[in-house]
């Protein structure tokens, strides 16, 4: 049962993980660029959304509130940030993407104060539904939830709908695409807007499993949500997904039987360059 | 004005030069530094309010020798690299006495610096051995870690009267001197360790711990961290269902840990310097003028370096502030001195000994429970 019971706290940070990589790789596959201030977006979503059901009272509110301010804030960072820098190399754009993450982690410090603030009322994390041996708080089963159903519905957009259909013209070949009228500007507002929304959620849901929100909480997600990108294979959504559980689980084990030798932190960067010795590609990639 | 001209710049530093001597050579300039920004600025924020109050009080009263106190501030953003260059530049100012109001990581750093430069460098609450082990111009006026891990032994055999603990130890020096201070005293009260996690500074998800908490099943939990890990750690514990008694460490005495934790810090039960209770008066008097001034409940932090400040200043008092050698000796003949942490004075190493307060919390405040005053038990090691 324990074991049982450390797999799904596994799978449900793999759902969070999955939540916020989904968002890099999208970004990654449209522009090449490692969008590390995804993270910014993921605090600003947890902020708001805290704020929003402390004041209301309302998690609806909150959730709402919080994916429109991160959906907000996410294309306004692609055009002020990234869109004048596009000519350049990658790594310029990488190098911006970590100044507007430490600028917004002090600014949030400023504003909201150093110290992390907690729910009022945190009912989803107080409630537990037992299974047999097995217990899990609503939060848990909301992630797991929320991560799924915001997942189809992305897969549904890309393979049903037209802008699904440009956004994936764009991403293999941006000129073709704009020759058959598809606005490519748009799509990559489009991709940054949904990307946002996907972390500004995750970020409310990842304060509420926590039971806190602070400044810094987007900085190690997001560097995280690097390594899994490139476990997944560049670009590729399927193995990006599958790298976000697998490596939630790893951690699940591995905080309990490697704590002793290595941090969290560091199983999620053994885990990445154990894969890639094996396999280089990533773990769905395909081989060059 | 433009500040380009060669000439422009001369007047400004001529003036510059012209108001700031007179003040600097009439106070007494102490050094200060603390985590002002980073993933410590809240502790760095009360630790310099602890000291500013401590320089008001003094000040107010009419300063040292006449003199008035003037702390020299500076931001090590809890970082060791920061604490090189900001320990130079205090040498290079000329200052006698720096205290650190920060971390182990920064104040080991700058340790060897001080001490090389022969000026008396106070650790408010910094708890890593190697601090004071730099040299006799080092001091501590806050528990070694060990010393803190062997009350907290006493505290669960004697007062609570449990045996199967599970240790839940943050993987930093802290945490890690807890532990072993902890482990090493745990025979002598019957207390077992059956088992022992350690997690990561940066972690606030404890899934994987509250799982195997729950499968261990001890009676009493010992849990070393800060607020900002063990708010939210307690948190999941109790939310996942653990009842077993918590007891915690100074790293919790803060009321951020009451307002993250919330409910699920009713009950628990922390060693400390600080007894909101007490009747020592320099101790009541601290908590009182600190929530005064600030608005905000005293905690330990600030206590110790208002503490540190104080025996600068009572130094200060006996052999005048201008001499490091002198002020040295007289820091190290502290002895039996009331301050906001108790009666503490020092060993031949520069460490404190001073009673253990433990406090719990109960309706939202830090409440006495008990003190444990075991000159043996506590004693910190001499070398």
């Amino acid at each position: 049962m324990y074991y049982v019971e450390l797999l799904l706290v596994g799978l449900v940070w793999g759902c969070t993980y999955a939540m916020m990589a989904l968002g890099l790789t999208l970004v990654y596959g449209l522009l090449r660029i490692l969008h590390v201030a995804q993270a910014t977006v993921f605090t600003l979503g947890a902020y708001v959304g805290l704020l929003v059901a402390n004041h209301t009272g309302s998690l609806a509110a909150a959730f709402v509130a919080a994916g429109l301010a991160a959906g907000a804030l996410g294309p306004l960072i692609y055009r002020l940030v990234y869109q004048p820098i596009l000519d350049k190399p990658p790594f310029v754009a990488l190098v911006a993407s970590i100044g507007v993450l430490i600028a917004m982690e002090d600014g949030f410090r400023l504003v909201f104060g150093p110290y992390g603030l907690s729910f009022a009322k945190n009912t989803w994390f107080t409630t537990s539904l037992r299974f047999g041996g097995l217990s899990l708080n609503l939060v848990q089963i909301w992630i797991a939830i929320a991560a799924v159903v915001l997942l189809l519905l992305f897969a549904l957009f890309a393979t049903r709908t037209r802008a699904g259909v440009a956004w994936r013209a764009t991403v293999s070949d941006p000129a073709i695409a704009e020759s058959f009228g598809v606005s490519v500007s748009g799509v990559r507002h489009l991709s940054f807007f949904i990307a946002s929304v996907l972390a500004g959620v995750a970020g409310v849901l990842v304060g509420l499993l926590n039971n806190l929100v602070e400044p810094g909480m987007g900085s190690v997600i997001s560097y995280k949500g690097l390594a899994i990108i490139v476990l997944g294979g560049l670009g590729n959504v399927p193995g990006t997904l599958l790298a976000s559980v697998l490596l939630g689980v790893v951690e699940s084990f591995g905080t309990v039987y490697l704590d002793k030798v290595m941090d969290r932190d560091a199983i999620a960067f053994m885990f990445l360059i154990v894969v890639l010795m094996i396999r280089p590609q990533g773990l769905l990639g395909k081989a060059h | 004005m433009s500040l380009k001209s060669p000439s422009t710049l001369l007047v400004a530093a001529a003036l510059a030069a012209a108001f700031a001597v007179p003040a600097a050579a009439q106070n007494i300039r102490i050094g200060f530094h603390a985590p002002l920004t980073g993933f410590a600025a809240s502790d760095g924020k009360t630790a310099l309010q602890g000291a500013e109050l401590a320089v008001e009080q003094i000040n107010a009263a009419g300063g040292v020798n006449g003199r008035k106190l003037e702390l020299v501030v500076q931001d090590d953003q809890g970082k060791p690299d920061q604490a090189l260059p900001l320990a130079n530049k205090y040498i290079g100012e000329g200052l006698k006495v720096v205290i650190s109001g920060s971390y182990s990581g920064p104040t080991r750093a700058a340790a060897g610096v001080f001490q090389n430069a022969r000026i008396p460098y106070i650790t408010a609450y910094a708890i890593h051995p190697d601090i004071t082990r730099a040299g006799n111009f080092m001091f501590r006026t806050s528990f070694m870690g060990e010393v803190q891990g062997r009350a907290a032994v006493k505290l669960i055999g004697d007062s609570l009267k449990k045996r199967k603990v599970t240790l839940l130890t943050l993987n930093n020096d802290f945490g890690q001197a807890l532990s072993a201070g902890f482990k090493e005293a745990a025979g002598k009260f019957g207390v077992q360790v059956t088992s022992e996690y350690t997690y990561a500074m940066g972690d606030r998800q404890f899934g994987s711990i509250v799982a195997s908490v729950k499968k261990d099943d001890p009676e009493v939990l010992y849990i070393s961290g800060y607020f900002f890990n063990g708010g939210p750690l307690v948190a999941q514990l109790r939310a996942g269902g653990v009842t077993a008694p918590i007891v915690g460490t100074e790293g919790f005495d803060t009321h951020n840990f009451i307002s993250i934790a919330k409910d699920a810090a009713e009950g628990v039960i922390i060693t400390t310097s600080l007894d909101r209770d007490t009747k020592l008066p320099e101790m009541r008097q601290f908590i009182d003028d600190y929530e005064k001034r600030f608005n905000v409940g005293a905690e330990m932090v600030a206590a110790s370096t208002h503490t540190a400040v104080n025996v600068v200043a009572a130094a200060m008092r006996k052999v005048g502030a201008d001499d490091s050698v002198k002020l040295r000796e007289a820091i190290a003949a502290t002895k039996d001195m009331a301050v906001a942490t108790g009666r503490i004075g020092f060993n031949a190493l520069g460490e404190v000994y001073k009673a253990a307060q433990i406090q719990i919390i109960k309706g939202g405040k830090f409440r006495y429970y008990a003190v444990i005053d075991d000159p043996v038990l506590l004693a910190p090691p001499t070398k």
